[in-house]
């Protein structure tokens, strides 16, 4: 598909030099967490004269970033959990079943996908405060699950209305439960659709910081982004250490992207398509 | 489907969770938003209903206006950028050159790593002790007068929307590169056997026939752009003299930095307004079906 030669070195040129902007950033990052503090003050740009270790012993140890790290998994898994298993079955029943308020009903639940979350956080503050639940993974994983059904039901309702119905009726004929159709027919069937939506949930809720801030103040349940932030601003100087940290704190999400670089990617035009 | 006397039971059973979740934490807060944009708070716990006083003093005030006006440069250079450099590079990836994977896979890890980590590298970026900015002003010889971008009310906005565009692009080059892959390949070949190459294929052929996708990322860009605040808490929060203080960061400091909730719910509710005009408004400004007419 590529036309003459000198078309191809434009197209090599351009690629590469947005490849470049896009991995100096993280190099300088990266180079940087293994120097010493004199080694960086000379030569900023440069690899390191000798490889620093143990800027990330101190990293690892001398901060919070393995209980920020854990707090995160905690959060996005209560996400995930509250996101698939409120979302699945109001996608089966709104595209399978007919009854007047149907598409009523349909478009309330995806309505709330023009809500933006900045919107909401004085009352959701206000809301956790009174109910004494700060401070809680788990409430803040339900905050973070409950923005996601919009968009998830709106996913899971296209790709089940894209699904054949032959299996379903004639599970019905022999007299199977409703129940039953969803758990044994539908859940397999949507399997895809639902590590879509579950990929997404993790996408947002992983690296969220305005809710995690608001409701998460005690330092051992912040999340790795909250976290972060604290530590940036007691690391302030160091920086070699600072970069050590941010170097841990990326890695979870590089190695989510490795192993699911073609999920993702599908997932994220699946939710844009539709939305 | 029709629901039987049997089914009706589980279908409400299928519904209620996620209705009670939804009702509380989605439509309870935005309702509760409107509702406290139009109280005035005396105490912690108590508030007195004042109409639409709170409407009144954010419409007057002046940084509430600059704000604003903040949040629309940055949407509108941020979705400039974004989309002709998703479209410019989603189609190169769409040539499928060789080791064409692998760029596609560089260009998006920035929206993988949390907005923490990536207003940090910036920062520090940007930073005259330690960035890697100021030895390219030291080469030109203006290494004195160098000052960190994100420090300077002039700068700081185009620094800061600089980072967002590289962190951002990733998504608008899939997009793109998605819409690009669905065009039937007969209807490409059929061009290029008319003669169609480079510019006059994609003039031609290729933005009439992904418009709706380019539509697509269009709205979706504007709306992300709307709701931006980590990147932006994270490098600047909102500094140096507001000047890269955008709706949600305006919002953010006035209810939870100045403790005024009443403006503060004012904010909430503009933001929810213009996230749901700008989806209307879009929508029906692009509505026509194809470029083609």
């Amino acid at each position: 598909m590529l036309g003459n030669k000198k078309q191809k070195v434009l197209i090599y040129l351009a690629l590469t030099i947005a490849a470049v902007l896009v991995i100096l950033p993280l190099m300088w990052l990266f180079f940087t967490s293994f120097k010493s503090r004199a080694d960086l003050a000379k030569n900023t740009w440069g690899l390191p004269k000798i490889w620093e270790y143990s800027n990330y012993i101190t990293a690892w140890t001398g901060s919070r970033i393995p209980t920020y790290m854990w707090n995160s998994v905690r959060a996005t898994a209560t996400a995930i959990l509250l996101t698939v298993v409120l979302a699945t079955p109001v996608s089966y029943v709104v595209s399978r079943f007919r009854f007047r308020g149907n598409k009523l009903l349909y478009l309330f639940f995806i309505a709330g996908m023009m809500i933006p979350i900045h919107s909401t956080v004085i009352p959701i503050y206000t809301m956790v405060g009174n109910m004494k639940l700060n401070n809680s993974l788990e409430v803040l994983g339900l905050v973070y699950g409950a923005f996601r059904i919009p968009i998830s039901i709106f996913i899971l309702e296209g790709f089940m209305s894209a699904l054949p119905r032959e299996l379903e009726e004639c599970a019905v004929i022999d007299g199977c439960s409703t129940a039953n159709i969803f758990f044994k027919i539908i859940v397999p069937l949507s399997k895809d659709g639902i590590v879509t939506i579950s990929i997404l949930t993790v996408l947002s809720s992983w690296n969220e910081l305005l809710i995690s801030m608001l409701l998460i103040s005690t330092p051992s349940k912040k999340t790795l982004p909250n976290g972060l932030m604290g530590f940036i601003t007691e690391y302030n100087s160091e920086y070699t250490q600072l970069a050590a940290g941010i170097m841990i704190s990326i890695i979870p999400a590089v190695l989510f992207y490795a192993f699911a670089q073609e999920k993702i990617e599908k997932g994220m035009i699946a939710g844009a398509i539709k939305g | 489907m029709k629901i039987t006397k049997k089914s009706r039971l589980t279908i409400i059973l299928f519904i209620l969770p996620a209705l009670i979740v939804y009702l509380m934490w989605v439509i309870y807060p935005i309702i509760s938003a409107i509702w406290m944009s139009m109280q005035k708070s005396d105490t912690l716990h108590s508030s007195h209903f004042v109409g639409i006083e709170n409407y009144i003093s954010v419409l007057k005030a002046r940084l509430f206006w600059k704000s604003m006006k903040i949040s629309f440069i940055f949407i509108i250079f941020t979705t400039i950028f974004q989309v002709i450099l998703g479209f410019f590079y989603g189609y190169l990836v769409y040539l499928q050159p060789r080791g064409y994977r692998i760029y596609k896979i560089l260009l998006f890890v920035p929206n993988v790593l949390p907005s923490v980590a990536t207003g940090f590298i910036w920062s520090y970026i940007y930073s005259p002790s330690m960035g890697i900015l100021k030895p390219f002003m030291e080469a030109i010889g203006l290494g004195q007068y160098y000052i960190s971008p994100i420090a300077d009310p002039k700068l700081a906005l185009g620094a800061v929307i600089f980072a967002q565009i590289w962190c951002g692009l990733g998504v608008q080059v899939i997009l793109f590169n998605s819409g690009f892959m669905n065009i039937p390949s007969e209807v490409i070949e059929s061009a290029r056997l008319d003669g169609a190459t480079g510019w006059k294929m994609i003039k031609t052929m290729v933005i009439p026939m992904s418009w709706d996708i380019t539509k697509m990322v269009i709205i979706l860009q504007t709306i992300g752009a709307l709701r931006s605040f980590d990147l932006i808490y994270v490098m600047t929060a909102g500094g140096p003299n507001h000047s890269t203080e955008v709706l949600p960061m305006h919002l953010f400091v006035n209810a939870f930095q100045n403790f005024n909730l009443g403006y503060g719910n004012v904010i909430a509710v503009v933001l929810f307004i213009l996230a749901m005009l700008i989806t209307i408004v879009m929508r029906k400004a692009m509505e026509r079906e194809s470029l083609y007419n």
